[in-house]
Order: structure tokens, then C-alpha cells, then sequence
């Protein structure tokens, strides 16, 4: 185990920089999630810290040490690749004990850590199979096993579930984080799944073309976040977001005036409200209603709000249907206010 | 969907599936049982598709009239090298022509592979004269050094490039992060992988050694060095008439191996070959 940091890290391929300076600090057996849409820098930043992408500016350290100029197998630290990467030609306890039996270690130590890994992740009836003869979430799980029978400084996780389907994919991610509680080890886990992070991380990394957007707990990140894009990315479904401008009256939106919390100046805003942060009441805002999507627990309502399409989530059970006019209140204390310009949060 | 055919369809495709099977199965079986006709019933008429009489005697005289024994294990032993050759030669290039990042790759492979455009006949005289410099005439060293360095190393190379390009990157960068280094990369986990390309490179090869004739009739000239080939057009009377019943039974025992190589490996060459399709 041992911490993580990355100061003013930086990336080009040729002239084109790809990561702009990103300065992160991962604590001694924290869980930390890099998140972020398609194409952010995420997958590129994980690699750095595994070696397996050179570094164009800035500093990786692992523990004491900064590790730039070392290999990957130099660096201490096990990585789950999304296509869980297991060799096809060897068995599962071959696979698992091979970074072992090529760092030197006698038969009698890699059977013990093989066997240990197994009997964790439950692989035992599995070690004499071929990868080709097990299930997705069986492969995932020797990718796994294969990681922590090294018992490495830090496990690098890239996108490790997008292969399962969505019911093993939960299963896993259960295991993965009960791994984590169990081991302690220092985890930075890449996904574009914001559920995955909310519910895995000590600590998420909203990335944004290649620039750290914000970092924070989950629930920090989803109560506060720092920008209108942390705001629309964290959370499902997204926040609902209306273009307009703050007066003493409130907040003026197209065809609408909404409630704004105390002490609020300023001009043209965002204004940031949660689907699940309306209330139905009887003197609130008026709001046609579009779809109804009934989920049991809860019920999705698309509705429109002066000119704006905005979505809430309601714990009641909405009886109206499409064309219907229904009364919504925003809760003030959860209101978000962005800057209109630069996006960064006002209030 | 398959489609399941009526019976009248399928006797028919049969039947033209066997007509077409003539041109391809006939000259091997007039070889064979012609090994063991008198000569004159070679040329019976009309032809007899099953001998009158079998004349045995043509496989042993085969063994007095040349070193036979000698030759075919010149053959084989050339060929052995010469495939061992390749593959290792061929894996190695393939392999970083598709893994191995460095500038004028692309250009450095078109450049290797204009070489299968030269016809061999276009190069044997400068090897002549390079293999009669370095004193290697008359000894089986050209019968090995062209084939690993010339055309079928580089139609190799290309099938070998053809499979690794399509091999996972993942699968490198945790043998990275594993601890191997790049050649034990390629020989613990690309080249265990690439056993289908393989395959069908020794089965290419070894073939290609086999039937050289061009080569060794440049290159050797006494009959104790001759391979097999070479060996097939010494079979003749004192006048140089073909004795053509043993040159059938040369003939078939040099086509055994051949046949022995197609049959226990064809699964492997097609699949070999599939593998240098326009996957990567």
C-alpha cells in the first residue's frame, strides 16, 4: 500500500496535448474514481501511472518514489484491463501466478498466493480452466485475482466492467469495492459510468478534455458541485438546467420566474435543480407535463417549465397524463446557480 | 439459414464435385500406378487405369541407379532447416513489423515485400557468382541461405505480421506490467498464440524447400549432394531416354512426404492463412 500522486502531470501526442496539467493526491488505501465522458484523459492518465504511456511534463509518484522513468513492472502496482487481458494460453492458475513465477518466486510461494487469491474470489473449482472456458464475469474475476496475488502497492482498474451486462455488472462492482475493504489497497479505478463511481469511490475525479473538472467525496461532488459540468455529469438523471438571469424578483427564465435561495446577485446565470429536488404543491410553479414513466418506487415526470424541458423525479405516484398541467416547487436549498459564462458555480 | 437440399440436388453437386475432382486426382494416380507398370503398359492403348501386371522391382531399382537414400535425406534435412529457419526468422520480423513502433516501418515492409516481385530466375546469376566468391558451390548452403532470406521468408514474414497485428495490445501491456520485457513478450506469450500462422508458414516452407528445382540445378552437381528434384530427371537410359516406371516410383516416394505434410496439417494451413486476411 502506498499513496498516489500526480503533480502537474501532462500529456501530448506530438502537438497535441491531451492531458493539461492535472495534480491529483490519492491517500495511502484510498479508492479513488476517474470519471469522466468518452475521450477525457482518463484511460491515458491511468496508464501514466502504470507505465505504460510516457509522461510529457509533471510528476507520477508512487509512495517515496517518483516513478516517470520506471518500467511498469518497476512500479509495484496491478492493473484490470477492460478486456480483462488473461493470456489464452494458460490456465487460470498459470495466469494468476505468472507475474509471481517471473519475479522469481519458488513454486510453494505462487501455489500458496494462487490459492489464497482463488479462495477470496471464489476461482478454486476454476484454476485448471482455460479462459475461453469460463463465463465474463469468471474471466473478470481471474483478471482480479491474477492483480492481487501480488499483493501490489496500488491496483490500477481500467474500465474493468463494460463488458458484463448490467446485472453482473452491480454484482461486481459490489465485489470489487468488498475487495478493496478487505485488502486496503491504494485503487485508482477508471470508468464513464457515474453510478460506478458514486457508489465505489472514497473519492471521485471528474475529468473534462484532458483538465481535472473537480475532486471530492461522492456525495460532495453530487450536493456541491464546483461547475455546471460536474453538476450535468454527476447524477441520474442529470440535473435539469435553465438559461436566465437573476433579479430581486427571482429568477427570470423564459416564459417563467423561478424562487432563488437568499442572498443571491448577480445577471445572466445557469440555474441547476436535481430531478428529484421538485416537490409537488398546490401553490407552486406551473408545469405541463410531456411523458410519465412510472418506476415503482418513484415516478419520472418530462414536463415543461415556462419554455424549458425539465425532468422530475416524484416519490408520490402522478396520476397526470401528457397535455396535463401540474404545480412543481424547486426546493430553494437545493438550488445550483452557475455562472452563464464560464459555468462555475455562483451560490 | 441453412437450407437443407432435395436429394436430386445434392447427387447432382456429387457428381459435378467428382467430374471436377479428375484433373486433380487423376495425374497422382496415373503416377502411382504407373510405378508399378512395365514400361511398355505405361503406354499401353487405350491406357489401363489398373496395371495388367505389378512390376515391384522399379521401387528397388530406383535405389541402385541413383544414392537415393542420400538424396531424399538431403531433401529432408534442407527442408528442416530451412523451415526452422523461416519460422524463427519470419516470427521475429513479423512480429515487429506489427508491435514495434519505429519510424519507416510501413516503408521498410513495402520494401521487404517488393522483393516477392523479382522472379527467382532475375536473381540466380548474381548468387552464383556471390556463392562462388564465398566458395559455398557444390555444397547445400545456397539450398538453405535463399529460401530463409528470400521469397517465402518474406511471404512468411507477411503472414506472421498479418497475425499479430490482430493479437490484442492488452494482452502485451499486462505482460508489461507482469514483468516481461519485449523479446519474452514475443516468445512466452505472442508466439505460443500465433501457432495457427505457424503452422501454415512450416507447412509453406517446407514444401517450398521440397520442390526447389531451379536452385539445386544451379547450385550442385554431383549426384551424392543432388535433392530430390534434381534427383527425378536422372532416372534415364543409356541413350537419355526416360526410364519412366521408376522415375514414377521416385516420383511417388517423393511425393509422400508432401502428401503426409497436406494431411495432417490442412486444418492448421487454412486456418494459418485465414489469419493473413484484412483483419488488422
Amino acid at each position: 500500500m502506498a499513496p498516489v500522486t500526480l503533480h502537474h502531470v501532462k500529456k501530448n501526442y506530438g502537438d497535441a496535448p491531451v492531458i493539461h496539467g492535472v495534480d491529483i493526491d490519492i491517500a495511502d488505501g484510498e479508492f479513488v474514481v476517474l470519471v469522466g465522458p468518452s475521450g477525457c484523459g482518463k484511460s491515458t492518465l491511468l496508464r501514466m501511472i502504470a507505465g505504460l504511456e510516457t509522461i510529457s511534463d509533471g510528476e507520477v509518484s508512487i509512495g517515496s518514489r517518483v516513478v516517470n522513468d520506471l518500467d511498469p513492472k518497476d512500479r509495484d502496482i496491478a492493473m484490470v484491463f477492460q478486456n480483462y487481458a488473461l493470456y489464452p494460453h494458460m490456465t487460470v492458475e498459470t495466469n494468476m501466478g505468472f507475474s509471481l513465477e517471473h519475479r522469481g518466486a519458488s513454486k510453494a510461494e505462487i501455489a500458496e498466493r494462487v490459492n489464497w487469491a482463488a479462495d477470496i474470489l471464489g476461482l478454486v473449482p476454476l484454476l485448471k480452466r482455460y479462459p475461453r472456458q469460463l463465463s465474463g464475469g469468471q474471466r473478470q474475476r481471474v483478471a482480479m485475482g491474477r492483480a492481487i496475488v501480488r499483493n501490489p502497492q496500488v491496483f490500477l482498474f481500467d474500465e474493468p466492467l463494460s463488458n458484463l451486462d448490467a446485472k453482473l455488472r452491480v454484482v461486481m462492482r459490489g465485489e470489487i469495492k468488498s475487495l478493496h475493504q478487505r485488502l486496503g489497497v491504494t485503487t485508482v479505478y477508471v470508468t464513464h459510468d457515474q453510478v460506478e463511481a458514486m457508489t465505489m469511490a472514497d473519492k471521485i475525479v471528474v475529468m473534462n478534455a484532458g483538465k481535472v473538472e473537480q475532486i471530492g467525496a461522492p456525495l460532495d461532488l453530487y450536493d456541491r458541485p464546483a461547475n455546471q459540468f460536474v453538476a450535468g455529469f454527476i447524477g441520474s438523471p442529470s440535473m435539469n438546467f435553465i438559461g436566465g438571469r437573476i433579479t430581486e424578483q427571482g429568477f427570470v427564465a423564459a416564459g417563467i420566474t423561478l424562487p432563488l435561495p437568499a442572498g443571491v446577485t448577480g445577471g445572466n446565470a445557469v440555474y441547476g435543480i436535481r430531478p428529484e429536488h421538485f416537490a409537488l404543491a398546490s401553490n407552486g410553479l406551473p408545469a405541463k407535463v410531456l411523458l410519465v414513466e412510472p418506476m415503482g418506487s418513484e415516478t419520472q415526470v418530462t414536463m415543461t417549465l415556462g419554455e424549458s424541458h425539465v425532468i422530475g423525479v416524484f416519490r408520490e405516484r402522478v396520476q397526470a397524463k401528457p397535455g396535463e398541467t401540474i404545480t412543481v416547487a424547486p426546493e430553494i436549498n437545493n438550488v445550483h446557480l452557475f455562472d452563464a459564462s464560464t459555468g462555475l458555480r455562483i451560490n | 439459414m441453412k437450407t437443407e437440399l432435395s436429394p436430386r440436388v445434392r447427387i447432382a453437386l456429387y457428381g459435378l464435385l467428382c467430374v471436377l475432382l479428375i484433373p486433380f486426382v487423376f495425374p497422382t494416380w496415373w503416377m502411382v500406378t504407373s510405378s508399378v507398370k512395365p514400361i511398355s503398359d505405361i503406354f499401353a492403348f487405350p491406357p489401363d487405369l489398373w496395371p495388367r501386371r505389378f512390376d515391384w522391382s522399379t521401387y528397388q531399382k530406383v535405389f541402385e541407379l541413383q544414392p537415393f537414400a542420400q538424396q531424399y535425406w538431403n531433401s529432408a534435412y534442407i527442408a528442416a532447416l530451412v523451415t526452422i529457419g523461416t519460422m524463427i526468422f519470419s516470427s521475429m520480423a513479423g512480429y515487429a513489423f506489427a508491435r514495434i513502433k519505429f519510424p519507416g516501418a510501413n516503408i521498410l515492409f513495402t520494401i521487404v515485400l517488393l522483393g516477392l516481385l523479382i522472379p527467382s530466375e532475375v536473381t540466380i546469376v548474381p548468387l552464383f557468382q556471390m556463392f562462388l566468391t564465398w566458395g559455398m558451390i557444390n555444397t547445400h548452403w545456397p539450398l538453405i541461405l535463399v529460401p530463409i532470406f528470400g521469397a517465402p521468408s518474406v511471404f512468411a514474414t507477411f503472414v506472421m505480421r498479418q497475425f499479430f497485428i490482430a493479437l490484442p495490445g492488452e494482452l502485451e501491456e499486462a505482460a508489461r506490467v507482469d514483468g516481461l520485457g519485449r523479446f519474452k513478450i514475443f516468445w512466452i506469450i505472442a508466439l505460443p498464440l500465433a501457432k495457427p500462422a505457424l503452422g501454415a508458414v512450416a507447412i509453406f516452407t517446407f514444401l517450398h524447400s521440397w520442390n526447389l528445382y531451379l536452385e539445386p540445378i544451379v547450385f550442385i552437381s554431383s549426384r551424392n549432394m543432388f535433392t530430390l528434384p534434381q534427383a527425378l530427371t536422372q532416372f534415364t537410359d543409356a541413350y537419355g531416354g526416360a526410364m519412366w516406371n521408376i522415375q514414377m516410383a521416385a516420383a511417388t516416394m517423393t511425393a509422400l512426404p508432401v502428401l503426409a505434410v497436406f494431411i495432417v496439417a490442412q486444418k492448421q494451413f487454412v486456418e494459418g492463412l485465414a489469419h493473413t486476411g484484412l483483419k488488422g
